[in-house]
């Protein structure tokens, strides 16, 4: 069964149709064995939460809302205090013991009545476990950012492709109505001609001192596993559960964390799913001693073919936003907010009726889960989300090596630079691998 | 423990190699400023730099590491030998491959594959991702013995098969 989505088919540009056409006629998306057919032993699409901290939440709740079209058969964490509250948590919401609490995720994407997992670790786990989860025949809602590296998220491209599977990324606000109405409307001209797309990102709202101490490892906190394919380094409670997107080694601080929200909305606005922007320049405040190395202030631009520049910054009074600024004046949009330089704009941008359609999706979760049963690509499908995080890693490698970069984004390399080329990926530690 | 603040009379070319997991940082931030910012023509003396700090006799693990992650970045074939000796340790080996992953050429290729001989247990299988990462065809025949191999680890024959599939098709007339 091999299909695609209706308004993105009819809405995208005809390059991207093309590509995902042929990738799709040559990898069809596959239904998982378990829900074919009229014999199939339930309706009920199964689900393994992997990674129950924090952002694994919100997950949880919504999917326990969703008892007639998805269950939660399994959680996965190496905390086990954290995994096992998850598994109570779910069996006291379906009324019934039989959550499986694992350790390892493996004990997961090698489950037979698992048809997909809910990738919500720390990001330096994102892609090797969606990888592992797409070979194994699983369906994959991965949290952003994508990956860590340019060259994992191209791997996984691959890796889903190949093997057939579903991969949605975890960027919600390609479900939310005022970011499509909004990228739907500067994509129409509703700004009249684009001059920019003005970022802005929260800074770090964690801090720690310029040393620490080694600590021993918590008896419930397989610490070993938590590294995974990130550099060795001894254990501090500051730096493993939800700081550890301060941390280099596992995340890019804000840029890939709230960053990856509102860029993804600009790159929406641009038509650039499947492509980005040709250079890139920027700087950042890096902490000089402590455990946390990401920048605390972030500023970077990219600039795209169309001569629109899209920059992302840390403003240190409220959460982020996507401004874009255009002939007619500006629209701002943020997650519970929105404002213009006139209401006529707002007025307008909500209207019905564009020039662009848009892909649409109204709830995140509910477009994952009929995107695995119909096999059609997701909103935030696996490549667009790949492209936005592009787009937060530009940013943080321009910002690292502090000069204009050039970017090609059909090589996705750095035509100019040898050493900006070396940060496209990093080597493993043993014995994960992205291969 | 709070350390000094990098000063004027601070080298930090050999504070660098007391770095401890912890301590003060200032000076590698000093060191990792001056690789991203060193123009190509001065990366060479830099690598030289990082290289003798290596070698040093004193030098901690987190120095080690440290100077291997900036290695990754400058480093050249002038750099293979140090980091093919650490390759050939379990407990340095994945430093080791922090480097030579991406340092590019033929040197890397044959200090990677040579690392085969000695690594067992799961530095051999970080390694062999390492190898596959690179997707050089010069590693298509060990790729292909360790795929097929029985006696090899099972998720190190899968990420050998896997990298295998990476590579081109052989020309005619190559070996398989």
């Amino acid at each position: 069964m091999t299909s695609l989505p209706a308004s993105p088919s009819a809405t995208m540009g005809r390059r991207r149709f093309l590509q995902l056409g042929s990738l799709a006629a040559a990898a069809p998306l596959i239904l998982p064995a378990r829900l074919r057919g009229a014999a199939a032993p339930s309706n009920l699409i199964h689900v393994a939460i992997i990674g129950t901290g924090n952002i694994a939440e919100g997950h949880l709740t919504t999917l326990l809302g969703y008892p007639e079209r998805g269950r939660i058969v399994a959680v996965c964490d190496v905390d086990r205090d954290r995994r096992d509250r998850a598994a109570a948590r779910v069996d006291a919401a379906y009324g019934a013991k039989g959550c499986a609490s694992v350790n390892d995720f493996r004990e997961v994407t090698r489950r037979a009545d698992v048809d997909a997992v809910w990738v919500c670790t720390p990001d330096h786990w994102h892609a090797l476990i969606a990888l592992d989860a797409v070979r194994h025949g699983k369906d994959a809602y991965v949290e952003k950012p994508l990956t860590l590296t340019i060259e994992e998220g191209r791997a996984l491209i691959s890796a889903a492709r190949q093997h057939g599977r579903i991969v949605q990324h975890g960027t919600q606000h390609r479900s939310m109505k005022r970011f499509f109405d909004a990228a739907g409307y500067v994509r129409s001209g509703g700004l009249g001609k684009l001059e920019r797309i003005e970022v802005a990102i929260p800074p770090n709202n964690r801090f720690i001192g310029a040393s620490w101490e080694p600590e021993a490892v918590p008896e419930e906190l397989d610490w070993d596993l938590w590294l995974g394919p990130a550099p060795g380094r001894p254990y501090h409670s500051s730096g493993c559960h939800y700081n550890f997107r301060f941390i280099s080694d596992y995340a890019n601080g804000q840029v890939s964390n709230w960053g990856a929200h509102y860029l993804d909305i600009g790159q929406w606005a641009l038509d650039m799913d499947a492509s980005g922007p040709i250079a890139v320049e920027g700087h950042g405040h890096f902490p000089t001693s402590g455990l946390f190395t990401c920048a605390t202030h972030v500023d970077f631009t990219c600039h795209y073919a169309n001569g629109i520049p899209m920059s992302c910054r840390t403003r240190q009074e409220g959460g982020g936003t996507v401004r874009f600024i255009g002939e007619r004046g500006w629209i701002d949009i943020a997650r519970n907010a929105m404002s213009a330089s006139s209401n006529d704009l707002l007025r307008e941008m909500q209207r019905p009726g564009k020039s662009v359609t848009l892909a649409r999706s109204d709830n995140h979760h509910e477009n994952f889960l009929d995107c695995i049963r119909s096999r059609a690509l997701p909103v935030a499908d696996v490549e667009i989300g790949h492209r936005t995080t592009t787009v937060c890693n530009l940013g943080q490698i321009a910002m690292t090596l502090g000069r204009k970069l050039r970017w090609d984004p059909v090589t996705e390399s750095f035509p100019e630079d040898p050493v900006a080329n070396r940060l496209l990926g990093r080597a493993a530690r043993s014995p994960w691998s992205v291969v | 423990m709070v350390g000094a603040e990098a000063g004027p009379n601070v080298d930090p070319w050999t504070e660098v190699v007391r770095l401890e997991y912890g301590g003060d940082g200032s000076f590698a931030a000093i060191l990792r400023e001056q690789v991203a910012r060193t123009p190509a023509a001065g990366l060479g003396r830099l690598e030289a730099q990082l290289l003798r700090a290596l070698a040093a006799p004193d030098l901690t693990e987190a120095g080690r590491d440290f100077l291997c992650s900036q290695l990754a970045l400058v480093g050249s074939a002038a750099a293979v030998p140090a980091l093919a000796a650490l390759l050939a340790n379990a407990e340095s080996a994945d430093a080791a491959r922090l480097a030579l992953e991406r340092i590019p050429g033929p040197e890397a290729d044959a200090a990677l594959l040579a690392g085969l001989a000695t690594l067992t247990g799961r530095a051999r299988t970080g390694l062999v991702g390492s190898i596959g990462a690179r997707r050089s065809a010069g590693a298509r025949d060990a790729l292909a013995r360790l795929a097929a191999d029985p006696a090899e680890d099972a998720e190190l024959r899968a990420i050998a098969a896997r990298s295998l599939a990476l590579l081109r098709p052989a020309t005619v007339g190559t070996a398989p």
